[in-house]
């Protein structure tokens, strides 16, 4: 099948993105790898046939959200020599990853319990611009308006903490 | 089929909280609890095709607005911070505990 070669390709690419994100020491070849993550995350979106979340994660995850934590890290112009030390760092990885792992085999064998919907063909204009707006404005109108304060409050945050000019020292 | 991309979510999950638990830098400790967000979209998403609803779709929207806030408080605690303390360690960073 076309659509598991992908899946698989596009799984590949995602861990080794984020473990990629994990391993790596400077901040910047971190986030390179998150990038590739992030694509790969939206071809996934693509074979559960969500085209809207798809065009949305390219567009403000991978394009404006990641465009600004790269805008910072070069802003703060971090050297080898800026970055802290972490001599243990692949013993605590080792560590954490031995303290997760209990977690992760739990939640796989609970979702081994989930009926599986095998390759249903999706409803006409399933996840639409249309289609979804129409339950977002609908049905979740509250929790819209919420996050549109949320989104303002964050912006007022912001400007009044980095762009503080100091009066008083 | 909806196992295996659950499976994917669980994994990146678990990434990310290694990443979050083990590592030193802020930007990459940040970019970990991002990537735990995404692995929850992912989730979303996948329970949406399964029950053939759109909600999941929504609810992966606004959790994108949210991570869109965060990044921009974030980043500009980080500055703050940077200025002041000249490093990116989050050990220098715990004059934020109460």
């Amino acid at each position: 099948m076309f659509a598991d070669g992908l899946f698989i390709l596009f799984t590949v690419i995602a861990v080794t993105g984020a473990a990629g994100l994990v391993l790596f020491k400077h901040p910047m070849n971190g986030a390179m790898s998150f990038i590739v993550t992030l694509i790969a995350m939206a071809g996934l979106y693509a074979l559960l046939s969500a085209k809207l979340i798809f065009a949305i994660q390219l567009i403000v995850y991978a394009g404006a959200i990641m465009s600004l934590i790269l805008f910072i890290i070069m802003f703060l112009n971090i050297q080898e020599e800026d970055l802290p030390v972490e001599e243990g760092r692949f013993k605590y990885l080792i560590g954490g990853a031995i303290i997760v792992a209990p977690i992760g085999l739990f939640l796989t064998r609970v979702i081994k319990s989930f009926p599986g919907a095998e390759k249903t063909i999706t409803v006409e204009g399933f996840g639409g611009i249309k289609e979804v707006g129409l339950i977002l404005f609908r049905e979740w109108l509250l929790p819209f308006e919420i996050v549109s304060i949320l989104l303002l409050v964050s912006l007022v945050g912001a400007v009044v903490l980095a762009g503080k000019r100091r009066m008083v020292k | 089929m909806i196992q295996s991309y659950l499976t994917v979510s669980i994994l990146l999950f678990c990434i990310g909280i290694v990443g979050v638990i083990s590592r030193r830098n802020v930007f990459t400790v940040f970019m970990s609890i991002e990537l735990m967000l995404n692995a929850a979209n992912l989730a979303f998403v996948t329970f949406s095709r399964l029950h053939e609803t759109m909600d999941g779709h929504v609810l992966a929207l606004i959790v994108m607005a949210v991570a869109a806030a965060e990044a921009a408080l974030a980043l500009a605690v980080v500055i703050l911070l940077h200025k002041h303390k000249g490093q990116l360690d989050t050990n220098v960073f715990s004059l934020l505990k109460g």
